[in-house]
C-alpha cells in the first residue's frame, strides 16, 4: 500500500495556502496552482515518468474552490490521489469527484468564511480601533495576526479532515448538517451585530430647519422631529434601501454608490436652501 | 511623502493583491481590507490616527464585499491604498478636506486596481504552456516555476509599476510648497463629500444584510441589535458578547431538539 506521508501532507498544504492564486486564468482558473500544490504527492506515490506525467495532466485540469475553506477539496484530491495510486479507484472516478467538489466547497467558503466571519472579525476590530488611543494601533493589528492564525488553523484541519475522511465521509459530514448549524446559529450573531453597526456608524440627516411664519414658534428641525417618532430612522431605511436595491432589484454596488452621492447632492442642496450651512 | 515611501506602500499593494505572494488570507483578506491597509499605510506615513480614521470609512463602506470566483467589481485593496496615501501626502490638517481626498483618490484607486486585475488574469494565461510542458515532462520544479514564479512574477509587475506611478507622481504633487489643496476645494463640496461619506456604510451593511438574511422574520434580528444601540445605548463590544450567547443558545437548542427526535425515532 502507497501512503502520503504526514510531512508530504503539510507541504502540499503549504504550497496551496500560499499560491492557490498565483497564476489563475480563464483557462483552467487555479489549475496550475493545483498541479503545483499536488507536486509533492505526485512524486511520492509514484515511480515511473509516465505515471508522473499522468497524474500531473490530471492535475492541471480546471480547478477552482474558495482558496480558504475550500482547502477541504484539495485535501479530499489528496486522497483519492493515493486511491489511484493504490488501484482503489479509476482516474476517471478521481477526475469526477475533483469537478463534484468544485461548487459546493466554493459555495461554503463564500458563504461561512468571507461573508460571515471576516465581517464579523472586522466589526469587532472596528469597534477597538473606534475607543481611540492605544486602541487605535490594537484594533488593526488584532484583525492583521488573528484572522490569518486563525484561518491557516481551519484550513490545515480541514485539508486533513478531506484527506482522511475522504468523499464519502465529507458526505456524511454535510448531511449531518453540522455546518449548516453552525452557519445558522453565525447568522444570528451576525444580524444582531450588523443592526448595531448600522445604528452606530451610518450618519444620514435631513438638514432642514423649519420656521413657523408669524415668530409665535420656535422653529422646528426636521431631523429632531425625525429622531424623536424613532431614534435614527433615516439610517435604518437608508440600510433598507441598499438591501432592497442589492438584493431585490439586483442593482450594482456601483449604481447604489450613484444613487448615495445624489441622495448626498440633494441633502446638501436642501440645506443651503434652507439655510442650515 | 519621500519616494521610498512610495516604493513601501507600492509594494504592499501588490501583497495585499488578490493572488499575491503571500496567498489570499494572508493578502488579500487581511492586509487587503481597508482596517488593516490604512494602518499599514499610517505606520509608513507616520500618521496612524489619520490613516486608520480614513480607513474605517471605506471599510464600513465595503463590509460586505466578497469576491466570490475571483470577480472584482472594484479592487478595495488598490482602493485602500491609494486612497489614504493620496490624502495624507497633501498635509491639509484639516479632517474634512483629507476625508474628501481620500473618497477622490480611492474612487480612481480602486478602479485602476480593477483594469490591473483583469491584465494580470489575462497575462497569467502566458504560464499555462509552461505548466503543461512540466506535467508532461513530469518536472516539479517547471510546474512550480509556472505558478508561483512567473505567476507571482506578473502579479508583482501588473500591481506594484502602476502603484509606484500614481504615489510617485502624487509624491511630488504633495511636495509642491505654495499649493494649499485644501483651499481648491469649494466648501459645499466638502459637505457633499462628507455627507456621502457617512451614507456610504449604509452601502456595506445593506449589502452583508443581502447575504445574511435567507427569511423575512431575521429583520426582528437585525432591528433588536439596532435597539439595543438607540434606546439601551450600547457599545459594540456589549452588543456582540450579547449576539454571541444568543447564537450560542440557538446552536445548543437546535441541536438537542435534534437529538431528541433522533433519540424518538430509534
Amino acid at each position: 500500500m502507497k501512503k502520503i506521508s504526514p510531512h508530504t501532507l503539510k507541504k502540499s498544504w503549504k504550497i496551496w495556502f500560499f499560491w492557490h492564486g498565483s497564476s489563475q486564468q480563464g483557462e483552467n482558473l487555479l489549475g496550475n496552482a493545483m498541479a503545483h500544490t499536488m507536486s509533492p504527492i505526485i512524486e511520492e506515490l509514484y515511480d515511473s515518468k509516465e505515471e508522473k506525467t499522468e497524474a500531473y495532466k490530471r492535475s492541471l485540469t480546471l480547478f477552482n474552490t474558495e482558496q480558504q475553506l475550500g482547502a477541504i477539496a484539495p485535501g479530499i484530491i489528496c486522497g483519492t490521489e493515493e486511491a489511484v495510486a493504490n488501484e482503489q479507484i479509476a482516474p476517471e472516478v478521481a477526475d469526477s469527484i475533483k469537478v463534484a467538489l468544485i461548487g459546493p466547497t466554493s459555495a461554503i467558503g463564500d458563504s461561512l468564511w468571507v461573508a460571515t466571519i471576516i465581517p464579523l472579525l472586522l466589526t469587532l476590530c472596528m469597534t477597538i480601533t473606534n475607543m481611540g488611543g492605544p486602541f487605535l494601533y490594537l484594533g488593526p493589528v488584532l484583525y492583521m495576526v488573528g484572522y490569518p492564525l486563525l484561518t491557516a488553523q481551519m484550513s490545515w484541519r480541514l485539508w486533513q479532515k478531506g484527506y482522511h475522511l475522504g468523499i464519502e465521509g465529507i458526505n456524511q459530514f454535510m448531511k449531518s448538517g453540522q455546518i449548516e448549524k453552525v452557519t445558522k446559529a453565525m447568522t444570528i450573531l451576525g444580524l444582531i451585530v450588523v443592526g448595531a453597526l448600522a445604528a452606530s456608524f451610518i450618519s444620514a440627516s435631513v438638514p432642514v430647519t423649519i420656521t413657523p411664519p408669524g415668530g409665535e414658534m420656535a422653529a422646528v428641525n426636521l431631523d429632531d422631529l425625525i429622531n424623536r417618532i424613532f431614534p435614527k430612522l433615516l439610517p435604518l431605511c437608508l440600510a433598507y434601501a441598499v438591501y432592497w436595491l442589492y438584493s431585490k432589484q439586483k442593482k450594482s454596488p456601483l449604481f447604489i454608490m450613484g444613487v448615495i452621492l445624489m441622495l448626498a447632492l440633494a441633502f446638501t442642496g436642501l440645506g443651503y436652501l434652507t439655510g442650515a450651512y | 511623502m519621500s519616494i521610498l515611501q512610495a516604493i513601501m506602500i507600492a509594494l504592499f499593494v501588490y501583497l495585499a493583491a488578490i493572488g499575491s505572494v503571500v496567498g489570499n488570507t494572508l493578502g488579500w483578506y487581511s492586509l487587503g481590507r481597508p482596517l488593516v491597509a490604512s494602518f499599514v499605510v499610517g505606520v509608513i506615513m507616520g500618521d496612524v490616527p489619520t490613516a486608520v480614521t480614513l480607513g474605517l470609512l471605506l471599510q464600513l463602506a465595503n463590509l460586505g464585499s466578497v469576491t466570490p470566483g475571483g470577480a472584482v467589481g472594484w479592487d478595495l485593496s488598490y482602493a485602500t491604498y491609494i486612497g489614504v496615501a493620496g490624502a495624507l501626502a497633501f498635509h491639509v490638517g484639516d479632517i474634512a478636506a483629507t476625508t474628501a481626498l481620500m473618497w477622490a483618490f480611492s474612487t480612481v484607486g480602486g478602479a485602476i486596481g480593477v483594469a490591473m486585475w483583469n491584465l494580470n488574469y489575462a497575462l497569467n494565461l502566458s504560464v499555462n504552456r509552461i505548466a503543461y510542458q512540466g506535467a508532461e515532462e513530469a518536472n516539479p520544479k517547471k510546474i512550480a516555476w509556472a505558478n508561483a514564479g512567473l505567476g507571482n512574477i506578473i502579479g508583482f509587475v501588473t500591481r506594484f509599476i502602476p502603484a509606484l506611478i500614481i504615489l510617485a507622481t502624487t509624491a511630488v504633487a504633495g511636495s509642491q510648497t505654495g499649493i494649499n489643496i485644501s483651499e481648491l476645494i469649494p466648501q459645499w463640496l466638502l459637505i457633499v463629500l462628507n455627507t456621502f461619506g457617512g451614507m456610504m456604510a449604509a452601502l456595506g451593511i445593506g449589502i452583508l444584510l443581502s447575504f445574511l438574511i435567507k427569511e423575512k422574520w431575521q429583520f426582528a434580528l437585525v432591528l433588536f441589535g439596532f435597539m439595543l444601540v438607540v434606546y439601551f445605548n450600547l457599545n459594540m463590544m456589549a452588543v456582540a458578547v450579547l449576539a454571541m450567547i444568543l447564537a450560542v443558545l440557538y446552536y445548543v437548542a437546535i441541536t438537542q431538539r435534534e437529538q431528541e427526535e433522533g433519540g424518538g425515532r430509534s
